[in-house]
């Protein structure tokens, strides 16, 4: 590959890495290093990306791995939690037996409405290391098939991971609404 | 299929990640189903929640040139 081609394709992918690097870090300056490392890491390996090839996989590859090894070497004790206790949880449910007492003539809609961009972040920060980065490849859409590849897990595994991870933050937002009282989730006063 | 199943193939569904077979059986249980429907609708919504946060941040402008720089002064490797 032309080291033009190479030099355009690979920062075009800059602002994805970095908003990914952004929520896997939770820090603005950790983020900017992990993008750097990135690319000093995509330079230094770049023979074996195969022109023609998805770039912007290879390159969320190696960004995932840099973060999950300084991750893993940071965190002093490792994350246990498998979240299956939200397994179950269905917000569309939830807010279905509520509808009757919802004071909102579409509570469902009025809840999706009402989502702000920094309660979501919020809430995916959260969320633990390994559901957060299953849920943030996702979000840039990759395959269960590509994000397997770059985790090294089974598909199964990436299926289980943003299962859950999609129920946990459902929850915590849901949680969030009722705190912030949004009519949706405001069940209305009881007339006996 | 039942709304069991339906339910199962949930995310699946949504994601594009079902055989073409399974993906038609669970697009008959839905265009049946108003319940299942509004349910994956609701989902569908929700996973649109999700992608569209946060892609208002951009790489610092420092950020981007450094790493320009850096790719334009590292030479391609040797061909063979």
């Amino acid at each position: 590959m032309a080291q033009d081609a190479f030099e355009t394709e690979a920062l075009s992918y800059i602002d994805p890495l970095y908003r990914t690097a952004l929520r896997m870090t939770r820090s603005e300056a950790d983020a900017e290093d992990l993008v750097q490392e990135t690319y000093i890491r995509a330079l230094r390996f770049r023979e074996q990306f195969a022109a023609g090839t998805n770039m912007k996989a290879w390159l969320f590859r190696i960004l995932t791995n840099t973060f999950i090894n300084a991750y893993r070497k940071r965190s002093r004790t490792p994350e246990t939690t498998e979240l299956d206790d939200v397994d179950e949880f269905s917000l569309y449910r939830r807010m279905s037996t509520e509808r009757a007492a919802s004071s909102s003539p579409d509570p469902e809609r009025e809840f999706l409405d009402g989502i702000v961009s920094s309660e979501v972040t919020d809430a995916l920060e959260d969320l633990p290391e390994k559901f957060r980065t299953t849920v943030l490849l996702d979000v840039e859409g990759f395959s269960y098939k590509e994000i397997a590849e770059m985790l090294g897990i089974p598909i199964g595994t990436v299926m289980s991971r943003l299962h859950r991870g999609r129920k946990f933050l459902q929850q915590r937002l849901y949680d969030l609404a009722r705190e912030r009282g949004i009519a949706a989730v405001r069940t209305a006063p009881r007339t006996e | 299929m039942d709304c069991d199943d339906c339910l199962d193939k949930l995310y699946t569904f949504l994601d594009k990640e079902l055989a073409p077979t399974e993906r038609t059986a669970v697009a008959q249980h839905l265009s049946d189903c108003g319940d299942c429907e509004d349910n994956f609708g609701f989902e569908e919504r929700f996973l649109e929640v999700l992608r569209d946060c946060g892609t208002a941040d951009i790489a610092p402008r420092e950020l981007r040139e450094r790493v320009a720089e850096r790719l334009r002064r590292t030479p391609p490797p040797p061909t063979l």
